[in-house]
């Protein structure tokens, strides 16, 4: 994957690393400090019984891990700056659960030309290995 | 000093209180197994700065779950359904990071309840990281 430039055109879509999301690493992200007695914590992220008397159908994954794919996606598309000035917007449209493999995705949709820089404006996603889409956003971020 | 009130029923004006955390390169080497991602900006100096804390770890500990006051009954989840964030500055890894947040606004939908809050995480010397607006609906019955 390549990072973007200030000569990236509109329409221009790249594609990020695969994530596998595991009940491990939903334990490490939700669980609480795996040091602690009682790791993984049980709620709606990490036991299907808590998500289902939440009235989840199952596990849900928090948004935050989806949050956390789509800025590691962005700050390797921007660079470490995008750290400084980027913005991020999303809507969770599906579920994510242990077993799921998530793609983040982007596609340039305009081109601002600001002083000495160039800011680009990006639909964004995430799908599952089904190519279904699980959220869905749009972002920002400057290059000099 | 009773109960703090039920998360879901905090109207727009209130406020949650605030959780401070430190960030040992420990804690933030967890994240990065969460996440699967090992880039040296959150393991080493790199490009001539410190370790930097993981954006998944800033949004995980700025959810409303982590304030001190959060409070739902058993059955009852904050689910997350929109989000707005701003970065502002990276925080090095070594930081202690204080979460403020407030909610904005509250509705119905669909006979649902949802909630607006917002978050802003500042480092220890007043610096702003990440400003988020976020969106919650309660599911469950208490």
């Amino acid at each position: 994957m390549l990072p973007l430039s200030p000569d990236t055109p509109v329409g221009h879509t790249v594609t990020g690393r695969k994530k596998t999301v595991t009940s491990y690493r939903t334990w490490l992200f939700s669980g609480g400090w795996p040091r602690f007695d009682g790791w993984p914590a049980k709620n709606v992220h990490t036991d299907l019984a808590a998500a289902q008397q939440s009235g989840l159908p199952t596990r849900a994954a928090s948004g935050a891990m989806c949050l956390g794919y789509l800025t590691e996606f962005l700050v390797d598309l921007f660079g470490d700056e995008w750290l400084r000035h980027g913005e991020l917007t999303s809507k969770f449209i599906g579920i994510v659960d242990a077993g799921d493999d998530i793609f983040c995705k982007a596609r340039v949709t305009a081109r601002e030309e600001t002083g000495p820089g160039i800011c680009l404006a990006l639909d964004v996603w995430c799908e599952n290995q089904d190519g279904t889409p699980v959220v869905v956003g749009t972002a920002t971020g400057r290059l000099e | 000093m009773g109960a703090p009130k039920r998360t879901d029923r905090l109207a727009a004006g209130e406020k949650l209180d605030p959780f401070t955390f430190h960030v040992t390169e420990e804690f933030n080497e967890n994240f990065l197994h969460s996440m699967e991602d090992f880039h040296p900006r959150y393991v080493e100096d790199h490009a001539g700065r410190a370790p930097i804390i993981h954006a998944g770890l800033l949004f995980n500990f700025s959810n409303l779950t982590r304030s001190p006051s959060f409070s739902l009954p058993a059955g009852v989840a904050a689910i997350h359904t929109h989000e707005e964030a701003a970065f502002l500055q990276p925080a090095p890894v070594g930081s202690t990071l204080t979460v403020s947040w407030k909610i904005t606004d509250t509705y119905e939908k669909r006979g649902r309840l949802y909630q607006v809050v917002e978050a802003l995480i500042t480092t220890e010397t007043g610096n702003q990281v990440l400003r988020r607006i976020s969106t919650n609906i309660y599911m469950g019955e208490g």
